[in-house]
């Protein structure tokens, strides 16, 4: 391995994870500045259990309308994320664990899931490029990112072997591209996955104080079927 | 030769801002204009200066993750009526009308759009004429259903911004004609149609001595102003001024359950117009007036008549528009009856509504106030014949006349159109009767039947049951 490529996946990924690290930091307290909006009715529900639900509803691809309307969407984005888990993953694992690498069937299923990302990625751009009412919101952001990102997932695809000895360009590529992401993210709509908890749980705060969340079926003793139809009607 | 048609949220961003009956409340010394608590439009340039300012001050947490949390996948354009009614128009997708504050807030206040406004569309309006177009869009493109803020895979509530940038505009005067009257005949009388407290008091007894004639009893009445009630009732303006009979039904049906109750002479509004402009004073201001009559006449809770937007803004958003936590228990009407129903304090017969029904969830109380069994329950014991519409409970779609849109008849062309998505739905269940538990509601709805004419009536659940009722 070159001194370039060590240098790159070692020192140079920890100054960039510090740089994120200290960026979040700032973005946090940023967030916390602003004042709290609080519901002050009297509860319906319970507040953290709206907060739970919202927060798994990312699990749960039946409970809103607009996933359950495009299944292959959502296995696009489970795809994706799960590329981007495991791309990460081997960004630690090939300098500071490199021996779980060695072992074939590991290398293909992260390379199967990176490759599952990447295509999902790029299917993405197409839908992006494709859909006018999509292309119209869309920014320069909004592009970068997703072409970044099927960047990574194919670099990482070729650099997960960890074979420096048969070439060093896809492991250079991954590590260069790790090290870009980790300085442009905080600043990139990449940094969504910072305000997810915070989107999530104020929403399922709100909702389910209200009981809206968890949805109400079978609550308050009413037993209505599914449908809602002939609910605890008299016979 | 082909012929370009323009989309159609054009026809809506495009109209000018009109301000005669703001000229005219300014002729007429309106006293909450002249007190300085309904702005009025300034022609001065300055307008966005104020706009920044107000954008900072008001921002919250809430808002700013929601500002900053959305990723552009689009997923809202399939939850909205407008979107869905008008694929071919990208302008009427829930996220390119938040974009319109969006890159404002990006711009003034999120640092990736002040150190690169171009890479992440971040934009500061240049003069009136943006806020103008900011202002049609958020009131005339959006009735704030909240249904894409709950498909919303962040969690964005897209509604919530667009309520924001309204309560901006309303500060300036930048806002429609409707929502003007409206919020000034509420600063001004307590309550939004301007309804007089003579005429308020005259319409309760007429419609006390109506009960009193159809039961044959003097026994029943419609109390103002009862101390130590069970319960205070506050209605919808729209009862007094064009539906009474809700209130006589309400009446006939209190006085058989045999609850104490009460209405008060001042704060019987459980509407606010605060929650269609985004003026949280105006919102304090109405949800207060109830709050303190419950209190002043030491009432056991409040019921809130049958009203979508009347219900949230009374029963959840008020107490944080006038900053104080809720001290006297609240609920709908629905509810109440719901509870009775099961007591055996009312007895009915569903075979005195033989017709189907279907019901319509009100947006402002199924996706933002967690009622959808109790009415459902109330119409499976008042009714032989009851369908559901798909979809349905938080999931339905909005009457279209939600956010206040009534009330602009600028926006109505193009709103009616967008009710394409209502009208299928409705059709769709074979029902000769919709029923809801919103005032707004029967409006918006009585719209669309007729626009589309549907074989269909608007009706409530106090007229289902009072239909029942077995005497």
């Amino acid at each position: 391995m070159s001194p370039f490529l060590k240098t790159l996946e070692n020192e140079v990924q920890l100054i960039c994870l510090a740089f994120l690290a200290l960026v979040y930091i700032l973005r946090l307290a940023w967030i916390f500045r602003f004042r709290s909006a609080r519901d002050r009715g009297l509860a319906e529900g319970s507040g953290f259990r709206g907060a739970g639900y919202s927060l798994g509803s990312v699990a749960m691809p039946w409970a809103m309308e607009s996933i359950r309307r495009r299944p292959f969407f959502y296995i696009q984005f489970v795809f994706f994320h799960l590329g981007v888990v495991a791309a990460i993953a081997a960004t630690f694992i090939i300098p500071y664990a490199p021996g779980l690498f060695e072992k074939r069937f590991i290398v293909r299923g992260f390379q199967i899931v990176i490759g599952a990302a990447f295509a999902s990625g790029v299917l993405r751009l197409v839908r992006r490029l494709s859909n006018r009412t999509l292309r119209s919101i869309s920014r320069p952001d909004d592009y970068a990112s997703l072409a970044l990102m099927i960047a990574f997932f194919l670099a990482g695809t070729l650099a997960i072997p960890n074979h420096p000895e048969k070439g060093e360009a896809a492991l250079i590529a991954f590590f260069g591209l790790t090290a870009f992401f980790l300085v442009y993210v905080p600043f990139s709509k990449i940094c969504h996955y910072l305000y997810y908890p915070f989107t999530r749980y104020f929403l399922g705060l709100t909702l389910g104080r209200r009981g809206v969340w968890p949805p109400a079926r079978g609550r308050r003793g009413s037993a209505s079927s599914a449908d809602g139809t002939a609910a605890g009607r008299p016979s | 030769m082909s012929r370009t048609t323009a989309p159609r949220s054009r026809q809506v961003i495009d109209l000018p801002l009109d301000v005669r009956t703001q000229e005219k409340a300014i002729t007429e010394k309106a006293r909450c204009v002249e007190d300085g608590r309904l702005a009025t439009y300034r022609p001065d340039g300055r307008n966005v200066e104020r706009f920044l300012a107000l954008l900072s001050r008001r921002m919250n947490r809430q808002l700013a993750v929601s500002f900053t949390g959305c990723v552009h996948c689009g997923l809202c354009a399939d939850a909205c009526h407008y979107s869905l009614a008008f694929p071919d128009d990208p302008q009427m997708a829930p996220v390119a009308k938040a974009d319109r504050i969006r890159k404002i807030f990006k711009r003034h206040i999120d640092w990736t759009g002040r150190i690169a406004p171009w890479w992440v569309g971040a934009r500061r309006p240049v003069d009136d004429e943006d806020l103008n177009e900011l202002k049609n869009v958020v009131f005339g493109l959006c009735s704030g259903c909240r249904r894409c803020t709950l498909n919303c895979p962040m969690g964005v509530d897209t509604a919530g911004l667009i309520r924001f940038a309204r309560g901006l505009l309303t500060e300036l005067g930048i806002v429609p004609e409707g929502i003007f009257n409206v919020s000034r005949d509420q600063w001004d009388t307590g309550n939004q149609m301007g309804v007089s407290e003579e005429d308020y008091l005259e319409t309760l007894a007429w419609m006390r001595d109506e009960v009193r004639a159809e039961l044959g009893t003097d026994t029943v009445d419609i109390p103002v102003d009862k101390e130590g009630c069970d319960f205070l009732y506050v209605i919808n303006p729209r009862e007094i001024k064009f539906d009474p009979r809700s209130i006589g039904q309400a009446a006939k049906i209190f006085h058989l359950a045999g609850e104490s109750w009460t209405m008060p002479r001042w704060g019987w509004d459980n509407t606010n117009f605060g929650l269609f402009s985004g003026d949280d004073a105006l919102g304090a201001f109405v949800a207060a007036n109830a709050y303190d009559a419950a209190t002043r006449l030491k009432a056991k809770r409040i019921v809130i008549s049958e009203c979508g937007h009347g219900f949230r803004s009374t029963r959840w958003e008020g107490y944080g528009w006038a900053g104080r936590d809720q001290d006297v228990p609240s609920e709908s009407v629905v509810v109440t009856l719901f509870r009775w129903l099961e007591e055996g304090r009312l007895r009915v017969d569903p075979g005195r509504n033989p017709l189907p029904v279907t019901f319509h969830d009100s947006c402002n109380i199924a996706r933002s106030g967690g009622i959808t069994e109790e009415p459902r329950r109330v119409l499976a014991r008042v009714c032989a014949d009851f369908r559901e519409m798909t979809p349905n409970r938080t999931e339905n779609y909005c009457c279209t006349g939600g956010g206040g849109l009534l009330s602009m008849a600028e926006y109505r062309p193009v709103r009616l159109e967008a009710a394409a998505v209502k009208a299928r739905q409705l059709e769709a269940t074979g029902a000769k009767l919709v029923c809801t538990m919103c005032h707004n509601c029967i409006d918006g709805l009585t719209d669309v039947i007729k626009h589309y004419g549907l074989d269909m009536k608007v009706v409530q659940i106090l007229e289902l049951v009072d239909a029942a009722l077995v005497l």
